[in-house]
C-alpha cells in the first residue's frame, strides 16, 4: 500500500502549483512528508478497520499534479447524466478534479470564486480551515494527499442575511488508459443568518477507472442554515473519498443528506464541532449497493456548545457481494449540558454474501442529555413480499416496493419535494438484483 | 368446472395437514369451508394461492382446467385467484393507491389488456370505493398502516373489488369483527356476487353465512372434507358443534347428508 503512497509523493515534490504563498508552499512539503512517513490507511487503523483499499491498490492511479487553467466561465456541455435539480440558481461543474465552468450564482451578496481568488480575498478564514485539518498519522492519509496537492478549489462566499439558493455542484470524471486521482477543496463561507441550499451531484457519464479525493469546509457563523443533499451514482470503477468538515457557530443548522447509489469504493467523512449553543445538525442518508460496491459513512458529531442537537439517521439496503459501513460517533464535551443526540441505523441484508458493519458510538461527559442510539440488521419480510406477489406482482417487483418504502424514512426528511421525487426515483431504478433463497446469481 | 381440487395432500414443515381433500366449484357458486381449529382450513387456502411452505406432496388442483400448482403466486392472482388474508399484512411506506395500481396493471399486462393511467384508475377506485361505502382517506395511507381490524379487512374486500377475481378466497374474514363490521363486510361481498365468480368462504362462525349466503358447505376436518350440505349444514354445526367428529364421525350428527 505504502508504495502508492511513495509513488504519490514522488510526483507530489516536483510539482508545481499557481499559488504562490510562503504557508502554503511548508504546508503542502508537510503533508507530502507525511504522507511519505505514514503510507495509506491500513487495517491497524480503527477508523479504516471494516474499508480495505486493494481497490485503490489495484486501480493504482497517479496523483494528478501540474498547474491547471481554473475555468469559471461556461464551458460546452459534454454528454451528461440529467441534473438532479432543474431549478438551481448557480451550477458548477468540476471535471476531474478542475472548475469546469460555472452558471448563475451572482445574487447580492454571494461571490463564487475559485481558489486562486479565494486565497486572494479572504486568506486568513481559508488559511485558518486548511490548517485545521488533521494530516499526521496514516489513518489521515487522504487528508494528507489533499493537502499535499492543494491548488484547485472552489470557494463560496455568503455575505451575512444574504440567500444564495440553490447550488448545484456537479462532480464528473473522465476515463483514460491511466488511471489518476484527482484532488479538489471546497470551502463555503457562510455568514450570520444566511442560507443555502447545496446539492452534490457525483454521476459522471459512462468511463474508465478513476479516482477523486475531496475535501470540503463548511463554515456556518451565527444562525446561519445549510441543508446539502449529496447524490453519488457512479459506476463500479470509481473511488471516491470525501472528507467534510464543519464549523457551527450559534443557533446555526446543517441538514446532510447522502444517497449513494453507486461508486466503487466509496467513503464519506463527515465531522462536524458545534461550538455555539442553540446549534443543530442532522446527518440523514441512504445506501442502495449491489455487486461488489462498497460504501463507507463515517459521521463524526461533537458538541461543545450548550443545548445544542445532532441527529444521525441511515438506511442500508445491500445486495450481491456489495458491503456497507456506518461509524457514527457523537461526543458531548464537559459543559455542553442539554444536549439532545440521536442516532438510528438500519439495514436490509438482501443476499447471504452482502455485509453491514455498523457502529453507533455514544460519548457523554456533560449533564441533563437526551441520547438515543439503536442499530437493526434485517432481510425483506417474507410475508409482506408474499402478500403483494398475492395481488399480481412479480416478486422483484415486490421486493423493489418493499425497498423503496425502507427508504423512503429519509426521503420523506428532505424538505425539498422535486429533490425527494427523484431521489426515490433514482433509489427506484438502483435497486439491487435480488437472490433469492440464498443463491447468488 | 372452474376449480377441481383432487385428493390433494400438503405438508406444512413436514406435517401433514392436507390429507386427501376433494372439492370442485363451479363459476357463480359460494362455498363455505367450516371445521374445527388445525383441520387445515387455512392450508386451503395458502395452497391455492402459492405461498411459499406449504409443500404439495400428493394430488392436484386445476383452475378452469389448468394446473395450478405448477404457478407462481403473482401468476396465478393474473389467472383471477384473490386470498383475502385471515391477518392482512402492514406495509409501511407503501402507498394503498399505488399498490393497487401497479397490481391491477400487472394483472391486466398479463392479460394483454392496455395498463390503466393514474387517472383512469382513480376513476375506478372512485366508484369501488362508493359501492362499498369506503371512505377514500384509505388511498392515502400505507398499505394497512395502523388500520382497526375492521378496516383491515375492508381493504381486502376493497382489493378484491378492484382487481375483480374469478375466484375468491375469505380467510376467517369474519374474525376479529364487531356485528357491524361484519355486515359491511359481507354487505362488500354479496356486491362482488356474480355469475362468473367463484367464492370460498372460510369461517369457524356461522354468523358471517347469515349475512353470505352459501350454495354448499363443507366440514373439513384432519385434512379431509368429511360432510357437505347446503347452508342448512351450517345451522346444524352452530347447534351441535363438531363434538360428532370424536363420537364416531358423521353418522351420528343429525342432519340429512346430500351428497
Amino acid at each position: 500500500m505504502s508504495a502508492l503512497a511513495q509513488q504519490w509523493s514522488e510526483s507530489l515534490r516536483s510539482a508545481t502549483h499557481p499559488q504562490v504563498l510562503p504557508w502554503l508552499d511548508a504546508l503542502r512539503l508537510r503533508a507530502v512528508e507525511q504522507l511519505t512517513k505514514h503510507g495509506l490507511p491500513h487495517r491497524k487503523d480503527e477508523d479504516w478497520k471494516y474499508t480495505p483499499l486493494r481497490v485503490l491498490e489495484q486501480l493504482g492511479p497517479a496523483v494528478a499534479t501540474g498547474v491547471r487553467v481554473e475555468n469559471l466561465t461556461p464551458a460546452p456541455e459534454p454528454e451528461l447524466p440529467a441534473a438532479l435539480i432543474d431549478s438551481a440558481d448557480c451550477v458548477i461543474r468540476i471535471h476531474d478534479g478542475a472548475l469546469a465552468g460555472t452558471e448563475g450564482g451572482d445574487q447580492p451578496g454571494v461571490s463564487v470564486l475559485s481558489l486562486s481568488e479565494g486565497l486572494e480575498q479572504h486568506e486568513s478564514l481559508l488559511r485558518k480551515h486548511i490548517e485545521s485539518v488533521d494530516i499526521n498519522g496514516s489513518a489521515q492519509a487522504f487528508a494528507s494527499l489533499n493537502t499535499a496537492s492543494l491548488d484547485q478549489g472552489l470557494v463560496i462566499h455568503v455575505k451575512e442575511q444574504a440567500d444564495a439558493g440553490t447550488v448545484l455542484l456537479r462532480w464528473t470524471l473522465s476515463g483514460t488508459a491511466d488511471p489518476s486521482i484527482h484532488n479538489f477543496r471546497v470551502f463555503l463561507l457562510l455568514g450570520e443568518g444566511s442560507r443555502m441550499q447545496l446539492v452534490e451531484q457525483y454521476e459522471s457519464a459512462d468511463h474508465g477507472g478513476s479516482a477523486l479525493n475531496v475535501v470540503s469546509h463548511f463554515d456556518l457563523a451565527r444562525e446561519a442554515v445549510v441543508d446539502h443533499l449529496l447524490l453519488q451514482n457512479e459506476s463500479e470503477n470509481t473511488i471516491l473519498m470525501s472528507s467534510t468538515y464543519i464549523e457551527q457557530a450559534q443557533g446555526s443548522r446543517y441538514n446532510y443528506s447522502g444517497f449513494d447509489l453507486g461508486g466503487g469504493l466509496v467513503r464519506h467523512e463527515l465531522k462536524t464541532v458545534m461550538a455555539g449553543s442553540g446549534a443543530h445538525a442532522a446527518f440523514g442518508g441512504a445506501f442502495v449497493l449491489d455487486n461488489s460496491r462498497h460504501v463507507d459513512n463515517h459521521i463524526s458529531v461533537e458538541h461543545a456548545g450548550t443545548a445544542c442537537s445532532s441527529d444521525q439517521f441511515f438506511r442500508g439496503v445491500l445486495g450481491g457481494r456489495s458491503r456497507g459501513v456506518f461509524n457514527g460517533k457523537a461526543l458531548i464535551r464537559p459543559g455542553a449540558d442539554k444536549s439532545s443526540v440521536r442516532q438510528s441505523n438500519a439495514n436490509l441484508l438482501l443476499s447471504p454474501l452482502a455485509q453491514i458493519d455498523t457502529k453507533p458510538e455514544l460519548e457523554i461527559y456533560a449533564d441533563e442529555v437526551e441520547a438515543s442510539h439503536g442499530a437493526t440488521v434485517g432481510q425483506l419480510d417474507e410475508t409482506a413480499i408474499f402478500y403483494l406477489r398475492s395481488r399480481g406482482l412479480s416478486e422483484t417487483e415486490a421486493k423493489r416496493l418493499l425497498v423503496g418504502a425502507f427508504c423512503r424514512s429519509v426521503t420523506d426528511r428532505l424538505e425539498n419535494q422535486e429533490l425527494a421525487g427523484r431521489i426515490a426515483e433514482l433509489i427506484d431504478q438502483a435497486m439491487p438484483s435480488y437472490e433469492s433463497r440464498g443463491q447468488v446469481l | 368446472m372452474m376449480l377441481e381440487i383432487k385428493n390433494l395432500h400438503a405438508t406444512v414443515g413436514g406435517k401433514a395437514i392436507l390429507k386427501g381433500l376433494d372439492l370442485t366449484i363451479e363459476a357463480g357458486e359460494i362455498h363455505a369451508i367450516m371445521g374445527p381449529n388445525g383441520a387445515g382450513k387455512s392450508t386451503l387456502g395458502n395452497v391455492i394461492s402459492g405461498r411459499e411452505g406449504y409443500e404439495v406432496t400428493q394430488g392436484e388442483v386445476l383452475f378452469n382446467g389448468n394446473n395450478l400448482l405448477e404457478l407462481e403466486p403473482e401468476e396465478r392472482a393474473c389467472e383471477g385467484i384473490f386470498l383475502a388474508f385471515q391477518y392482512p399484512v402492514e406495509i409501511p411506506g407503501v402507498n394503498n393507491t399505488y399498490f393497487l395500481r401497479a397490481a391491477l396493471n400487472a394483472q391486466r399486462k398479463y392479460r394483454g389488456e392496455p395498463e390503466l393511467d393514474s387517472m383512469q384508475f382513480l376513476k375506478l377506485v372512485r366508484e369501488k370505493l362508493e359501492i362499498l361505502h369506503i371512505s377514500d382517506d384509505l388511498l392515502r395511507r400505507s398499505v394497512n398502516e395502523g388500520f382497526s381490524g375492521g378496516e383491515k379487512k375492508r381493504n381486502e374486500i376493497f382489493q378484491m373489488a378492484v382487481l375483480e377475481p374469478s375466484l375468491a378466497i375469505l380467510d376467517e374474514t369474519d374474525s376479529g369483527l364487531d356485528i357491524d363490521a361484519l355486515r359491511l363486510v359481507a354487505r362488500g361481498v354479496n356486491r362482488l356476487r356474480s355469475e362468473d365468480r367463484a367464492m370460498i368462504v372460510i369461517t369457524h362462525y356461522q354468523r358471517l353465512l347469515d349475512h353470505i349466503v352459501p350454495d354448499r358447505v363443507h366440514v373439513l376436518a384432519d385434512g379431509k372434507i368429511v360432510a357437505s350440505g347446503d347452508a342448512d349444514l351450517a345451522l346444524k354445526l352452530e347447534e351441535q358443534g363438531y363434538a360428532w367428529l370424536d363420537r364416531g364421525g358423521i353418522q351420528s350428527l343429525d342432519i340429512d347428508l346430500k351428497a
